[in-house]
């Protein structure tokens, strides 16, 4: 169906269906987004979030065959660092068989639900406190910051045929916004959308187009009041669907709106605050701690409401994952987490986890990183089931009870930083989200492989030579 | 002389090459048959740099190197032989091949000193002398559990000028040889080759093999070949060693993984080679093709959307409508050296090019057109340049009776 005639009442009915809701107020619901040709995608749910194009560690063969990672957010900052001296070659690129060029590019496989925005999940804070002008957003490129126009966006983006596009909006990261500068950005939101939503009519309707969600500003729906009755009021018509970046966003979402599913980035740091975002209504959001998690060498460990076992033993409350950094793991033959279906835990155990970080070797990370995001697919699944049995709000109490309130801290070195993404934050810039762990080793990089860690009786003790002195 | 059979090795000799030196076989090891010649990825501390089991399967990889140096050190022998060796920890169920461990601790411990008992050095964490024998290491191997496991010998650099101390390393070796053998505790699952010393000197190189060759082992090696030699001399090592050992068992020739490199030596009666460059390489972001080495982090490829290599048929350059990821040049260089993906990408690529290089040597061999297979990658490589041959290649070749300047 066509975007572009009024008499067409809402753009996004094909695509979300809203299978259960709250019988009253606010709470978790169930929904179904379905675009042809794609997984159909049950929520709440989450989406991976790519760096260049693939998800930090695993390479598009083994995001393929080895992981089931529904749908990717890809952020078009990744790709304009030359722009606009220079055409981005991600604009220049034309698939060899007429598929989307972004899709192609990136080689994400069909089936995979493709997300584009503007900026990186999380983004890295711009350094000037206004970087934002009414035709340009400040964006995070590995040159440094750039402007990124609207006009250009929208161009841009519109020809990349993603399957959903988050329309540009005036986010200010890791700031509070005062009522003035609010106001500001509700009236560029509503410029930029405005032009877009024109620019999109004033095309001959493609057969497949990308489903446009608008973006919420960081604040209640009562403090972006205009913006808000503008969405529910013109440009309801036009969208698919709402990007929030903070979660206060939903708590009083007016009725006119919530038929439209929600999209957060809004940086949960750990499982419980994914359920209250959840319990608000989240639909399909974005979770950084996944990759935090796996750079730290933590194997995410819960499971909602509450572990099967019920081991004694068991120390309460339990942690929310398992460092892999320890020596204890280092003869243990088991996988990650008993029963775990994922290709790390079907294929191979801690020891050799282990062995991998302690030897730097990158394969380590790879795995931890497929079984991460294994534990947030079942993770969901159980949520899901949690809704439709209409247990959710105790069994949020139950893990609650169950799991530590946050991910355990990191205790070993992270994968050598190859991202310019950590390096370009202003300086003296504090991170709006700090990662959910505590740094006790900050040095980094590739370890020498020599014997710089073992003394003379350890290589003994582990038969590697004798001492004779 | 009939070898005596290996109980963990069969060489089954498929062809041999009418003009040259070169030969096609089936090794049978105790995880999997394996083709030759082969190239062998070095997969150091028993990964090969971020490569699932699974990816490095499906490059065609049924045999890859771990290095026992590292693996010593870290899981460490306690580890290896708790969790029942390197194959069941990393999860791979083909064949491994190990060094003895020597090379590296003499080419990265400055303080190493090789005695009559073994390398001695000073631990670095508190400066204890410590030593490694023979036996050490082949205990260590023996845990590891490797299919084919390589012999302590006295490395030193070819290109030393103390003539007196390479032929003390080449006896040194043989004795060591005959220690190994006497620690080897599991020669019914796993192989022991002998490894040839001798420097540049021909004549040592010689009395070397007659003296390994005789002691059997299921497998000959050749080794202490730096890289740092001229081609020329290194050329004459493999020819002369070659010549003196029986054909019913695989050579190794140690550390040489460049294309020109290997088809040389396989025409000289090579069979396996290894080498650590076509992944150390993808890091850098260099691309192996037929044409070359491409640096594909240059700022030409930004735009380029060819794939990786256009005769290629590897995971990485097939189109999806070929079952393949489709990756541009462009995406290579969108990611190098910003995402460890963009190297793992390369890293397929690269392991598979060499692989793939193999078995079409090892067809050309069987069909008896091996010469014509390396006029045509010489010409390819060069782009018909014939001025651009190096001169080394040329001159082994026409050793063996292939010309690379006359096309047929
Ligand atoms: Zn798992
Ligand atoms: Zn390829």
């Amino acid at each position: 169906m066509g975007i572009e005639g009024e008499n067409h009442s809402q753009v996004s009915d094909d695509m979300f269906s809203i299978l259960k809701s709250p019988s009253a107020g606010i709470g978790p619901r169930l929904g179904r987004l379905s675009i042809p040709g794609r997984h159909t995608i049950e929520t709440p749910h989450y989406l991976g979030i790519t760096s260049r194009g693939a998800i930090p560690h695993i390479s598009q063969d083994t995001f393929a065959r080895d992981a089931h990672i529904q749908g990717v957010y890809v952020p078009l900052e990744d790709f304009i660092e030359r722009a606009p001296e220079r055409v981005p070659p991600l604009y220049l690129y034309k698939a060899p068989d007429g598929a989307s060029p972004l899709r192609r590019y990136i080689a994400l496989p069909d089936q995979s639900l493709l997300v584009l925005g503007a900026r990186r999940c999380p983004p890295v804070a711009a350094p000037a406190a206004n970087s934002n002008t009414d035709q340009t957003v400040s964006v995070s490129t590995n040159v440094g910051f750039k402007l990124l126009h609207a006009q250009d966006y929208r161009e841009a983006v519109e020809k990349l045929d993603a399957d959903i596009l988050v329309a540009l909006g005036d986010i200010q990261y890791g700031r509070t916004l005062g009522s003035k500068r609010i106001t500001k950005a509700v009236d560029r939101n509503i410029d930029w959308l405005q032009d877009h939503i024109a620019a999109r009519n004033a095309q001959p309707s493609k057969s497949t187009r990308a489903k446009l969600f608008a973006s919420l500003l960081p604040v209640s729906c009562d403090n972006q009041k205009y913006w808000v009755e503008y969405l529910a009021d013109d440009a309801v018509k036009h969208i698919s669907g709402l990007a929030l970046y903070d979660s206060c966003t939903l708590a009083d979402m007016p009725q006119q709106l919530r038929h439209l599913p929600v999209l957060g980035f809004t940086l949960p740091e750990t499982p419980h605050e994914v359920l209250r975002q959840v319990g608000l209504g989240m639909d399909v959001t974005t979770i950084p701690f996944i990759t935090y998690a796996t750079d730290a060498g933590i194997a995410l460990d819960f499971t909602f409401p509450s572990p099967e076992s019920n081991d004694s033993n068991e120390v309460s409350p339990r942690a929310l994952g398992v460092d892999m950094w320890p020596e204890v793991h280092a003869t243990d033959l088991s996988p990650f987490k008993e029963g775990c279906q994922c290709y790390a835990c079907t294929n191979h155990h801690r020891a050799f986890i282990q062995h991998l970080l302690a030897a730097k070797e990158m394969l380590g990370w790879v795995l931890i990183q497929i079984h991460n995001h294994h534990t947030m697919d079942l993770f969901f699944a159980a949520i899901r089931e949690s809704i439709r049995n209409e247990t959710f709000d105790r069994d949020v109490k139950e893990f609650a009870r169950v799991y530590e309130s946050q991910l355990p801290a990191k205790t070993g070195k992270g994968p050598r930083v190859r991202g310019y993404q950590f390096k370009s934050e202003g300086p003296g810039e504090p991170k709006k989200n700090t990662a959910p762990f505590q740094v006790r080793d900050k040095s980094s990089g590739e370890g020498n492989p020599l014997m710089n860690d073992a003394n003379a009786q350890q290589l003994e003790n582990q038969g590697f030579a004798e001492k004779t002195g | 002389m009939a070898p005596r059979p290996s109980p963990a090795l069969t060489f089954d000799l498929a062809a041999k090459c009418p003009t040259t030196k070169a030969r096609a076989a089936t090794m049978h090891l105790p995880h999997g048959s394996v083709q030759l010649p082969m190239f062998m990825p070095v997969a150091t501390q028993a990964s090969l740099k971020g490569l699932t089991p699974k990816q490095l399967e499906e490059t065609g990889c049924k045999l890859c190197l771990n290095n026992t140096y590292h693996l010593g050190l870290k899981p460490g022998q306690k580890t290896l032989d708790a969790v029942g060796g390197a194959h069941k920890l990393q999860s791979w169920p083909y064949n491994i091949l190990t060094d003895s461990g020597g090379f590296q601790m003499v080419s990265l411990l400055k303080l190493a000193q090789v005695t009559e008992e073994g390398v001695r050095f000073l631990s670095p964490h508190d400066g204890s002398p410590m030593l490694l024998t023979p036996e050490h290491s082949i205990s260590l191997q023996n845990s590891i559990g490797s299919d084919i496991m390589m012999q302590l010998d006295d490395v030193i650099a070819t290109t030393s000028p103390d003539l007196a101390r390479i032929k003390e390393a080449m006896y040194r070796s043989i004795r060591w040889l005959d220690r190994c053998i006497a620690a080897h505790q599991k020669p019914e699952s796993q192989n022991l080759f002998c490894i040839i010393q001798g420097g540049l000197d021909l004549e040592l190189r010689k009395e070397c093999c007659k003296e390994m060759v005789a002691r059997d082992t299921p497998g000959i090696a050749i080794g202490g070949l730096s890289g740092g030699e001229a081609k020329t001399e290194f050329c004459k090592v493999v020819d002369t060693c070659t010549s003196l050992f029986p054909t019913h068992k695989p050579r190794y020739v140690m550390g040489v993984g460049y294309p020109e490199d290997i088809l040389v030596c396989v025409a000289l009666g090579a069979d396996m080679f290894d080498c650590v460059w076509p992944t150390r390489t993808a890091r850098f972001g260099n691309a192996i093709t037929d044409t070359g080495e491409h640096n594909l982090r240059h700022a030409k490829f930004a735009d380029d959307f060819g794939p990786v290599d256009e005769n290629c048929k590897c995971m990485i350059c097939r189109l999806p409508s070929e079952g393949g990821l489709g990756i541009t040049r462009a995406y290579i260089y969108h990611t190098a050296a910003k995402e460890t993906v963009g190297a793992h990408l390369l890293s397929i690529h690269n392991v598979h090019y060499l692989l793939d290089m193999m078995r079409q040597v090892r067809e050309a061999i069987i069909e008896g057109k091996y010469p014509g297979f390396l006029k045509a990658y010489y010409w390819r490589r060069y782009a018909g340049d014939k001025e651009k041959y190096p001169s080394w290649a040329v001159e082994a070749l026409r050793g063996v009776g292939v010309d690379l300047m006359i096309d047929d």
